[in-house]
C-alpha cells in the first residue's frame, strides 16, 4: 500500500516559519509564472510570434469568457480571475512533473521507512487552496461593497426580500456566503490530493507487473493524461466560480423592490465566448 | 479487516451516488440544449462547467472524508 500523508510534510524551519514541501511547490509555480511573464512580455509584439500566440490563446479564451459573463465591469476583475486561473493551472501541472512527490529524504517513522519529498503538489495542501479561496472571498466582498455601497451591501446581506422572512433567511444567507470559501478550497484540495493518491496507487499496483507486462508504463500514463485534464478543469472551475461570485456581488442590488429584476442575472454579452466547443 | 476501511469505502461509495445522478442529469440536459440549439454551445459552456463543479463538490466532500478516515485516523 502506498504511503499517503494528508498534510504537507515539514522540510525545515526558519525561525517561526515552517517551510513545508507544498510551499516549495507553490513557490516553484510562482517562479515559473514570473519567468514566463518576463520572457513573454519582454519581446511581445502586436503581431504575435508562434510562441506568443500559444501563450495568448488560453488567456484570450478566458478573457472572452469573463467578458461574456462578467457584465459591464468585467475589466475590473478580469486580471484577478486570470491570475487565479494561471496560478492554479501552473501549480497543478507542475505537480505532474516527474520527481514531484517522489524525490526526497528517507525518514523512519514508527519503524517504517517513508520518503519525505522535497516538492509536493501545491494544491495538495489545504493551506494553499484555503488562501486562494480567502482571496476570492475578500474580492467578492470588496466588489460588492464598491458596487452597492456599505448600506446597500449590508441591506442585501442582512434583510431578506419579504421583511418578515428575515430571521429565517438571513442565517442561511450568511452561511451560504461563508460556505463558498469552504467549498472552493475543499474542491481544489480534494481533486488534486485525490489525483496524487490515484497516481501513486496506480503506480504501486502496476510496479509488480513490470517484468511480465509493461503495464507500469502504460496505466499511470493514462491517469497522468487524465490528471492533466483535471488540473485544467479545476483551475477553470476555481476561476469561473470566483468570477461568478464577484459578478453576483456586483449585480445584486434591488433598490426599491419594484424593479428588482433589472440587475439580477449577469448579463450574457452579445459576443459568445469564442473557441469553446 | 479494519472497520476504518469499511467506513471509508462506504463513505465514498454512498457519497458517489448523489453526485453521479446529478452530474448525469446536468450533462444530459446540457447535451439536449446544445442539440436543440448548437449555436448556443458557447453560452452554455460556462454555466455548465459551473454547475458541474457545484454538483461534483458533494462527491469531493465524500472523497475528502473517506481519505481522512483512511489515512489520518
Amino acid at each position: 500500500m502506498v504511503h499517503v500523508e494528508i498534510k504537507a510534510e515539514e522540510l525545515f524551519a526558519i525561525g517561526p516559519l515552517i517551510v513545508t514541501n507544498s510551499m516549495v511547490g507553490v513557490l516553484l509555480a510562482s517562479v515559473v509564472l514570473l519567468l514566463a511573464t518576463w520572457w513573454f512580455t519582454r519581446r511581445s509584439a502586436v503581431v504575435p510570434s508562434r510562441g506568443q500566440s500559444m501563450i495568448e490563446l488560453p488567456i484570450e479564451f478566458l478573457a472572452g469568457v469573463v467578458r461574456g459573463t462578467g457584465g459591464k465591469r468585467w475589466r475590473q476583475f478580469a486580471p484577478l480571475i486570470l491570475a487565479i486561473f494561471l496560478y492554479v493551472l501552473v501549480a497543478n501541472w507542475l505537480s505532474l512533473l516527474p520527481g514531484v512527490g517522489t524525490i526526497g529524504l528517507a525518514e523512519e517513522v514508527d519503524g517504517e521507512k517513508i520518503i519525505v519529498p522535497f516538492v509536493r503538489a501545491g494544491a495538495a495542501d489545504l493551506n494553499f487552496t484555503l488562501g486562494l479561496a480567502l482571496i476570492s472571498f475578500v474580492a467578492f466582498i470588496a466588489f460588492g461593497l464598491r458596487a452597492n455601497g456599505l448600506r446597500g451591501y449590508l441591506k442585501e446581506l442582512l434583510i431578506a426580500e419579504p421583511a418578515y422572512m428575515t430571521p429565517l433567511l438571513t442565517p442561511i444567507h450568511l452561511i451560504s456566503e461563508l460556505s463558498r470559501v469552504i467549498s472552493l478550497s475543499m474542491r481544489l484540495f480534494g481533486n488534486v490530493f485525490a489525483g496524487e493518491v490515484l497516481l501513486a496507487t496506480m503506480l504501486a499496483l502496476t510496479t509488480a507487473t513490470v517484468f511480465i507486462l509493461p503495464l507500469a508504463f502504460v496505466v499511470p500514463g493514462v491517469f497522468l493524461g487524465l490528471e492533466l485534464l483535471f488540473g485544467l478543469v479545476q483551475a477553470l472551475v476555481f476561476a469561473l466560480l470566483s468570477m461568478t461570485y464577484i459578478t453576483l456581488a456586483i449585480a445584486e442590488h434591488r433598490q426599491h423592490g419594484s424593479d428588482d429584476h433589472s440587475g439580477e442575472a449577469p448579463e450574457q454579452g452579445a459576443a459568445p465566448a469564442h473557441g469553446s466547443a | 479487516m479494519d472497520l476504518h476501511t469499511l467506513a471509508a469505502g462506504l463513505a465514498m461509495g454512498l457519497g458517489g451516488i448523489g453526485p453521479g445522478i446529478g452530474l448525469g442529469i446536468g450533462f444530459s440536459k446540457a447535451m439536449e440544449a446544445i442539440g436543440r440549439n448548437p449555436e448556443a454551445s458557447g453560452t452554455i459552456f460556462v454555466p455548465y462547467i459551473l454547475g458541474l463543479a457545484l454538483t461534483e463538490a458533494i462527491g469531493i466532500y465524500a472523497l475528502v472524508v473517506s481519505l481522512i478516515i483512511l489515512f489520518a485516523s
